[in-house]
């Protein structure tokens, strides 16, 4: 912002307020707020329990269909699960769940340089939070099922 | 399946995106041109075997999805002795069955095996993967080589 303009003369304000022009993010400063609120109601404590049971049930799951690797298998890590299945490619497995109503990431996950390392193109990636349920790695497994299907 | 589903993943897509037809760089290549699609990270390299205005041999090599894949293959099937104009206009006909779907003024059926990738207009986080290989053809045939990407 400036504290005066004449038409000689600009005078910028001093800093921060110089590069803070314009109405301030309220709306996203209250949404932070809530969404604090909410994570914290529920715990991180419970929310990483949910969310290692959930990893330890899709790990299992995901291993046991035939054609699927997973990509990434280190002890500790995060509810996420990055998988090759057959020689379909990615997108393309992406394109048949989202039809089933499972959203995946699909790609080289901005990791271009991991996926040069790994020999690989892309992977298909399943993102585990504390809203999904076991049903959801159920409903997953199915939707590869229909993958097999279409690629036979 | 949804018939969505069907319509994008006919055998012949399946067919060519598994067994690409024209893979490799043909003998005598003296254009060529690469394109990627930066977001999904599939990348193709076209080459042209050009004699005068007419494209004598093409081929492509590179890295994709089915749909990325089979349209690079389907499109250096069709392109075979055409010439650098056929090509242009086949670009603009298949581009628009691809984006604009039922709005589009092509009948699919008038572009023979190609008509399979009409399915693709139900998909719109797909059409770049269809696109990519034409694209990168144009590029090829301006002769400038420049890399195309659709982002």
């Amino acid at each position: 912002m400036i504290s005066s303009v004449t038409f000689e003369k600009t005078t910028w304000n001093k800093l921060p307020y110089k590069f803070e022009a314009g109405t301030p993010d309220i709306a996203g400063a209250i949404g932070l707020g809530a969404a604090i609120d909410y994570v914290s109601g529920l715990g991180l404590e419970a929310i990483a329990a949910h969310e290692h049971d959930l990893l330890a049930y899709a790990t299992k799951a995901l291993q046991d269909v035939p054609g699927l690797r997973l990509v990434g298998t280190a002890k500790e890590k995060a509810s996420v699960l990055s998988f090759l299945f057959g020689d379909v490619h990615p997108h393309d497995i992406g394109t048949i769940l989202d039809r089933q109503g499972i959203a995946i990431r699909t790609g080289h996950h901005c990791a271009q340089p991991l996926m040069r390392r790994l020999g690989i193109a892309a992977t298909a990636r399943a993102s585990l939070a504390f809203y999904n349920r076991r049903q959801d790695i159920d409903a997953l497994v199915e939707g590869l099922h229909e993958v097999q299907e279409v690629f036979g | 399946m949804s018939s969505e589903l069907r319509d994008l993943y006919q055998e012949v897509i399946i067919d060519h995106g598994r067994k690409p037809r024209n893979f490799g760089k043909p003998e005598g290549a003296n254009r060529n041109a690469e394109g990627i699609n930066p977001l999904c990270g599939d990348q193709i390299t076209l080459y042209l075997k050009l004699s005068g205005d007419v494209i004598e041999d093409i081929g492509f090599q590179g890295n994709g999805c089915a749909i990325s894949k089979a349209s690079a293959s389907l499109m250096t099937a069709a392109l075979k002795k055409k010439t650098k104009a056929e090509a242009e206009a086949l670009f603009e006909r298949v581009h628009s069955m691809i984006s604009e779907g039922p709005r589009s003024k092509v009948d699919p059926q008038e572009l023979g095996k190609l008509a399979v990738l009409s399915g693709v207009w139900e998909f719109p986080s797909r059409v770049k993967c269809a696109t990519l290989a034409w694209h990168t053809l144009r590029s090829a045939l301006d002769g400038a080589g420049a890399p195309v990407s659709t982002e």
